[in-house]
């Protein structure tokens, strides 16, 4: 019985240590929902939950309600930063997110404090778990209203991804706490969230035997290139319709979702050395990672 | 390994003092025997003024109902001479979100099923509603009236119905409270 007592008793000291960096977010009409006080004066909630473009009400832990800013958006991980004078609110216990393994038990927390529980039931596996932010956790618990942006966090309170059920409506996922930290560091470098890109639309294709066989290569899929936009790092770097990407830099590219997953925002400006097949040739391309233009 | 030694410790001393609720061979849901000879279940599981309850030990006794309140959805069954002990209850405010919670009942008829989870929230669904044990824990139809309990087994509330995954439990003051002023 003491084990029982004693996981339970962690369970809710989970709650409460994660619950004191928990903000109530009021982005949108109907259904609120939760932030993270992930870096002093810094509230991460997700991006699809935040309808408004420059003022937010949030709610404190403790209940006072304040005014935060839109301080940057990366809908493609679909993750917000709000910023906030909230002097007094405990920021986060972030974890290393690349820690968690499969079968680990987790908390979702939402404002109030809610509290579900589960576990991490796959991380990374299918094409929806892999985005800009990388591997996503899968998660097997209920995420419920409201509870989008608010913290997965370990048995010990300390928070290892910001939960989303906007990605898709079946899933329960949760970003890793690796991926939001490089959100937040780019936009205290930058003052702004930039978007990743190259300027290229591409299809999934299956590679041929032979050539995989003679070049030596283990995956079954790449992507071509179907489009290039005028004017874009792929344009200025030389890739033309037809080309086939079989990786960029040492990701490898099986499908569109790789190619989307290799463009954090944090390589926005880095020159990177895509492997091409061209008329069934190998080449290298060296392309530099663009930001994407801003629609005004 | 220990915890999976208190499960089913803890699921074994709450089918104890689980009942069902049954009228005419129909099951209505699930009861919890209460100090005093009593045994406690929601308003709506018993709708006539005498039900019949089917203890975990296969006896079956009529019962007679002494107060009901729909509004806090609480009934109050005198049972006399069961013989078997009471359930124990928690002391109010004991409650904290994400302590560990156990449900027993008759879930779709499935005698004494455990199901297990944390406390979601406390407090009403929607500003301005009544006060319960949300739990995010899995309920259905014949759970009603059930124990809701803690690591300890301690009865923290009686389950009363489900709101999509959550389970929603009336809160252990309000029901000592009713069978207080039931008994005046």
């Amino acid at each position: 019985m003491d084990g029982l007592q004693s996981l339970s008793n962690d369970l809710a000291a989970a709650v409460e240590r994660g619950g004191r960096a928990v903000f109530g977010v009021n982005g949108r009409a109907r259904l609120g929902s939760t932030g993270v006080h992930w870096r002093q004066g810094l509230v991460v909630t997700a991006d699809h939950t935040v309808h408004v473009d420059e003022e937010v009400t949030i709610t404190r832990p403790d209940g006072r309600a304040l005014t935060a800013r839109v301080a940057g958006r990366d809908p493609t991980i679909d993750i917000a930063v709000l910023k906030v004078d909230a002097p007094g609110v405990e920021v986060a216990d972030v974890a290393d997110s690349d820690a968690v393994r499969v079968g680990h038990i987790v908390l979702a927390l939402g404002a109030g404090p809610r509290a579900s529980w589960g576990v991490v039931s796959s991380i990374g596996e299918g094409r929806h778990a892999r985005s800009a932010a990388g591997e996503l956790l899968h998660l097997d618990l209920t995420l419920y209203p409201g509870f989008s942006g608010g913290p997965l966090v370990d048995v010990q309170g300390r928070v290892i991804g910001i939960n989303t059920s906007g990605t898709s409506r079946h899933w329960q996922l949760a970003i890793p706490a690796a991926a939001v930290n490089r959100v937040v560091d780019e936009l205290l470098r930058r003052g702004r969230i930039p978007r990743a890109y190259l300027g290229v639309s591409t299809q999934p294709v299956r590679l041929p035997e032979a050539l995989r066989q003679g070049l030596n290569l283990d995956q079954q899929t790449a992507v071509i290139v179907v489009e290039v936009q005028s004017g874009s790092p792929a344009a200025a770097a030389g890739l033309t319709i037809g080309d086939v990407i079989v990786s960029l830099g040492a990701t490898r590219i099986t499908d569109p979702n790789d190619l989307k997953s290799a463009l954090r925002p944090d390589r926005v400006g880095e020159s990177i050395t895509a492997s091409v097949l061209r008329g069934g040739q190998p080449r290298d391309v060296q392309v530099t990672v663009g930001e994407r233009p801003r629609r005004s | 390994m220990n915890t999976l030694i208190g499960i089913a410790e803890l699921a074994e001393d709450l089918r104890r003092v689980t009942v069902e609720v049954a009228d005419a061979g129909e099951l209505l849901g699930s009861g919890v025997l209460w100090p005093a000879g009593c045994v406690v279940t929601n308003a709506h599981v018993v709708r006539r003024p005498e039900v019949t309850l089917r203890l975990s030990d296969g006896r079956c006794l009529r019962a007679r109902v002494l107060a009901r309140d729909s509004d806090a959805d609480l009934a109050l069954l005198d049972v006399p001479g069961t013989g078997v002990p009471a359930a124990t209850l928690a002391e109010p405010d004991a409650v904290r979100v994400g302590s560990f919670v156990v449900a027993v009942g008759h879930p779709l008829g499935v005698r004494g099923a455990l199901t297990t989870g944390i406390v979601c929230a406390i407090g009403p669904l929607a500003r301005g509603g009544r006060p319960w044990i949300q739990a995010d824990l899995r309920l259905a139809p014949g759970n009603s009236g059930g124990p809701l309990a803690d690591a300890g087994g301690r009865v923290i509330g009686l389950n009363s119905r489900a709101a999509g995954p959550l389970a929603l439990a009336v809160p252990m003051d309000q029901v000592r409270h009713f069978v207080r002023a039931a008994r005046v």
